[in-house]
């Protein structure tokens, strides 16, 4: 109402400024998207992420992460002696309010960079913008290998999927020869799900049973039954967390299935959901809060003294985005242009997973020969498993 | 196999508690209470809360939380459903959708977002029948069903209260000179439905182990098609929908994977309303207004514009990007999208009164045909973005073909199911659409060898869509066959009488107006150069229509202002983040109870 009633207002002079300059400014980009030379005191990083709607747990993650990461920056004096900031976007992981916000991150002279969103849909949504406007979009949590196709201002640090699950199917054919697999409908869950298949193709392990399942599924029985009736070596679940949780609760509760588990996420969460039926669950991750790396020492340390929590990987991920980004600035200048050149330039980002340090493969804009951990549940824990 | 069934049932048995409460409310006050899934939702949430955080038993926990969603349920119909009693039943039907985004919004504030266990307050695994094991929880979850369904249809049937219901339903005019009390009888129905849901959440959380506060809508509409395979109003009707659709997702999803899951359920909806309208035990009534159709005309017929007022907002729409930069023309371009859509939609939910719940599924169709014609094909922009709106008028049309022998509330029911099974189908059709790998690298729209990227070109190029758009059906509304469709809009009876078959009339403008929301989603794919089949669920379709109602059914150009109002002002309202959605809930609701017959209608 408000709306329409100011639009009303200002038709009469909208007709004049829109005809005067629809005529003179055409075809080309008008509003600002160059940061260079903003002589604020804060640069800022965008974030698109969800801080309501169904991912709104991630969004949780990763803000813990983000404010952690900040207050670190400027604890540590900031980048080229500014003060690092964050603007949030909510976007509920939602592509249709994804491509909605990016427009403004872009024309936002202060954001030198963005981090997110949750999703690949909802980050792809927004790439196209960024790079237009050559802002680096950072997709820390987008582990599909085709998200950085958008073009060259598009990076990802996420581990792809085609590593993943390479030693994900690894580590099955170790403990099983016939396994049935259960894996996420969607576009994620399907890619990884490819290079899983692929990988026990290779290795010989046979998959005797195989079903997707969709995200809001609350009973999971009709398909965990004729998988634990296809008397397979093992079971593999390819998804996120809660339904992790769901798939080892259905088979050990309800199935009565006593075999093997791979599956689930490095969350406090799915722990928690899991209890006592994850033990032995074996999965890949990117860190252990038993690390004796000094960095994952002290981010898990920091951590804990500000949230009292354990914190996950989508904890660790979204922190080190921040800290990537900072880094990036401080070694080149804390611009748009700056953020890119580092990217493509610096060779030793330090890695706060336990891998010393890491750069940029220049082809797929991917973290050169990245290494995930293997984990395994001990006592209600991931710790590292040495295989 | 047998445990395969087992399991099924054990699932359709929290279907039918939710399922039960949502038939009563239907039954007595007409209204589809979509809230009525976030009711359960929050009663869910509380029983974790007194058991988990509390530490309390079952009897506390249970009793606490009925009462607390029966006052819910009580506050619901006294705020906002009872005063919409005079308003036709749709306008009822779309407040309840937005006092489900406030609840489910507001439980996520007050709980956190995050998954959680429901603490084992009864057994949950302690039984056993051939392979599947399940709980006391459950038995009990049975017996509870069994016990309200009986004892709401003996006290429907016997009862003094329920008769008053039983006449409240059939005629409330009748019944108030009858001197029964119909708004307390209305009240009534409420309570006793929400203290329904709380119990369900409990039991449905037992039975679910996983809990969020985020799974309102989705038992909601699972609870609906429930109740309606069984019969609207119907008591045992609805628990059998219940075990029906438990069974029929077991079964599908056993042979041919859960990834099928939602075409088993809209499916099964779908057949169920073609070959037996009523649902399984439902009664076909002869109700006066239709719940789900109708329109608040009536009330008013749209403002006309003088000419130049009309060149003015063009050209002002025109200089948007100009004058108020990229970032107004980036919500522009997503304003425009949906008021495409929209505007096209007044063709069969203005004109000719149809309701139409499942506007996702050709805005979909669009999206993929013409993204898929210009990828393998070649086809330059412009043929893709025409052949989008041509296969999803015809996909649409196929789909719905059966759908227009029903009548009344029970097309505007099908079409969410039509609007799923689209989606459904795109998802399994992997070897055309990719699935749920999404299609990625989508062109950038190209018009005469310039490629479209900057946001003041889109906006342009989506600007242009939608007056030629607005154009055609203001040209259409004009016409002979818009005066047919509006006849049927306005008296269908009497529209017969002169000889227009309004299904007939209305599989047309539906295909119309699937052809233009087949437009929109063609842009939509070239902007966004991305699509899965998530970015189309069944809140895309309820906001596409809330934009028409919210504008004025009738009205093209309302059509343009509601979608500004409800995709620009979330925009407007991200200042708060956390209350953003809440607020735009608000703000529905306040414009559905003041403005019933929409902003842009006069009386």
């Amino acid at each position: 109402m408000a709306l329409f009633s100011k639009r009303h207002r200002l038709a009469p002079v909208a007709l004049l400024a829109g005809l005067s300059l629809a005529l003179s400014a055409c075809a080309g980009s008008s509003s600002g998207s160059d940061a260079s030379g903003s002589a604020d005191e804060t640069v800022n990083i965008g974030v698109i992420y969800p801080k309501t709607g169904q991912y709104a747990e991630y969004g949780r993650l990763f803000e813990q992460g983000f404010e952690l990461a900040v207050k670190k920056v400027n604890a540590d004096g900031g980048v080229q002696g500014k003060q690092l900031g964050l603007e949030y976007f909510d976007t509920q992981s939602d592509p249709k309010q994804s491509a909605a916000v990016a427009p403004k991150l872009v024309a936002d002279s202060s954001i030198i960079a963005v981090v997110g969103d949750y999703s690949s849909g909802s980050s792809t949504a927004a790439s196209p913008t960024f790079q237009q406007a050559g802002l680096v979009h950072y997709g820390f949590n987008n582990s599909s290998p085709t998200f950085p196709e958008t073009g060259d201002h598009v990076w990802s640090p996420a581990i792809a999927q085609d590593v993943y699950q390479v030693y994900n199917a690894n580590v099955v054919a170790t403990k099983a020869k016939k396994i049935a697999v259960v894996y996420i409908e969607n576009d994620w869950g399907k890619q990884a799900y490819g290079y899983f298949k692929d990988q026990a193709a290779k290795n010989g392990t046979e998959i005797v049973y195989e079903s997707s399942y969709l995200a809001d599924s609350t009973d999971l029985s009709p398909i965990l039954i004729p998988a634990r009736d296809a008397n397979p070596d093992a079971i593999v679940q390819i998804g996120y967390g809660p339904d992790g949780a769901l798939v080892v609760n259905t088979l050990r509760d309800k199935l009565g299935y006593t075999g093997p588990f791979f599956g689930g996420q490095n969350t406090p969460e799915f722990l928690e959901l899991a209890g006592d039926n994850a033990e032995g669950d074996i999965i890949t991750g990117i860190f252990t809060v038993n690390s004796t790396d000094p960095l994952v020492q002290e981010f898990v340390t920091d951590f804990r003294a500000e949230y009292n929590e354990e914190p996950g990987d989508f904890n660790l991920t979204a922190y080190q985005a921040i800290i990537d980004l900072a880094y990036a600035a401080n070694t080149t200048s804390a611009t748009r242009e700056g953020i890119q050149e580092a990217l493509q330039t610096v060779t030793d980002f330090p890695s706060y997973q336990g891998t010393g340090t890491f750069k940029f493969d220049q082809e797929t804009r991917r973290v050169e020969n990245p290494e995930p951990l293997l984990l395994i549940v001990k006592d209600g824990k991931f710790e590292v498993y040495e295989g | 196999m047998v445990d395969t069934l087992i399991a099924g049932l054990i699932h359709g048995n929290a279907y039918a508690l939710v399922a039960v409460g949502m038939s009563l409310i239907f039954g007595v006050t007409n209204v589809a209470n979509f809230a009525h899934g976030s009711v359960f939702a929050i009663g869910t949430m509380l029983g974790w809360w007194f058991a988990a955080t509390l530490g309390w038993g079952i009897v506390p926990t249970l009793l606490a939380t009925l009462v607390i969603t029966s006052l819910l349920g009580l506050l619901i119909n006294v705020t906002v459903v009872g005063p919409l009693s005079k308003s036709p039943p749709i306008a009822a039907l779309l407040a309840t959708i937005a006092v489900g985004m406030i609840l489910d919004n507001g439980s996520q504030l007050v709980f956190g977002p995050q998954t959680r266990a429901f603490p084992e307050i009864l057994p949950t695994h302690n039984l056993q029948l051939g392979g599947v094991r399940f709980g006391t929880s459950d038995v009990v979850m049975l017996v509870i069903t069994l016990l309200s369904m009986v004892g709401l249809a003996l006290f429907l049937k016997l009862g003094k209260s329920g008769q008053a219901i039983r006449a409240t339903a059939q005629d409330p005019d009748a019944a108030r000179q009858m001197g029964v009390p119909v708004k307390r009888i209305q009240n009534l129905s409420f309570v006793i439905a929400s203290a329904l849901a709380g119990v369900a959440g409990i039991f449905v959380g037992l039975f679910n182990s996983n809990i969020n506060p985020a799974s309102g809508s989705t038992a909601g509409l699972a609870a609906f098609v429930a109740a309606t395979i069984g019969g609207l109003g119907s008591m045992p009707g609805a628990v059998i929908g219940g075990l029906v659709l438990g069974l029929a997702e077991a079964v599908g999803v056993y042979w041919w994977g859960d990834g099928v899951r939602d075409l088993i359920t809209f499916g099964v909806l779908i057949l169920v309303l073609v070959v037996r309208p009523s649902g399984l035990l439902g009664k076909r009534r002869t109700i006066g207004a239709e719940p789900l159709t109708g329109t608040f005309l009536g009330g008013g017929r749209p403002v006309r514009l003088p000419w130049w007022a009309l060149v003015a907002l063009v050209a002002a729409a025109i200089a948007v990007p100009f004058v108020l930069g990229d970032e107004v023309a980036g919500v522009g371009t997503q304003v425009i999208l949906f008021a495409i859509a929209a505007v096209g939609l007044t063709l069969i939910s203005g004109s000719a009164g149809q309701i139409i719940l499942g506007q996702a599924g050709p805005i979909a169709v669009g999206a993929y045909a013409s993204a898929l014609l210009v990828i393998t094909f070649q086809l330059p922009f412009l043929l893709g973005l025409l052949f989008g709106g041509v296969v999803a008028a015809i996909v649409a049309s196929l789909l719905t073909f059966p759908v227009w022998k029903l009548s009344g509330h029970y097309v505007a029911i099908a079409t969410i199911g039509v609007g799923a099974v689209t989606v459904a189908i795109i998802r399994i059709a992997e070897p055309i659409t990719r699935g749920s790998y999404g299609l990625t690298g989508i062109p950038f729209p190209t018009i005469l060898g310039h490629t479209l990227f900057s946001q003041d070109a889109l906006y342009l190029l989506d600007l242009a869509v939608l007056l030629v758009t607005l154009l055609i059906v203001t040209r259409i509304r004009a016409s002979h066959l818009g005066k047919a469709m509006a006849s049927i809009g306005s008296d269908a009876v009497a529209a017969e009488s002169l000889g227009i078959r309004p299904s007939a009339y209305k599989a047309v403008a539906y295909a119309l107006a699937s052809f233009f929301a087949g437009l929109a989603g063609a842009l939509m794919a070239h902007q966004y150069t991305y699509i899965d089949p998530t970015m189309f669920p069944q809140s895309m379709s309820t906001l596409v229509l809330t934009i028409v109602v919210l504008g004025g059914l009738n009205s093209p150009l309302g059509a343009v202002i509601g979608a500004i109002v409800l995709v620009g002002a979330p925009e407007l309202l991200r200042i708060v983040p956390e209350w953003r959605i809440i607020g735009y809930g608000l703000l529905l609701i306040l414009i559905i109870r003041f403005r019933p017959q929409g902003v842009f209608v006069r009386k």
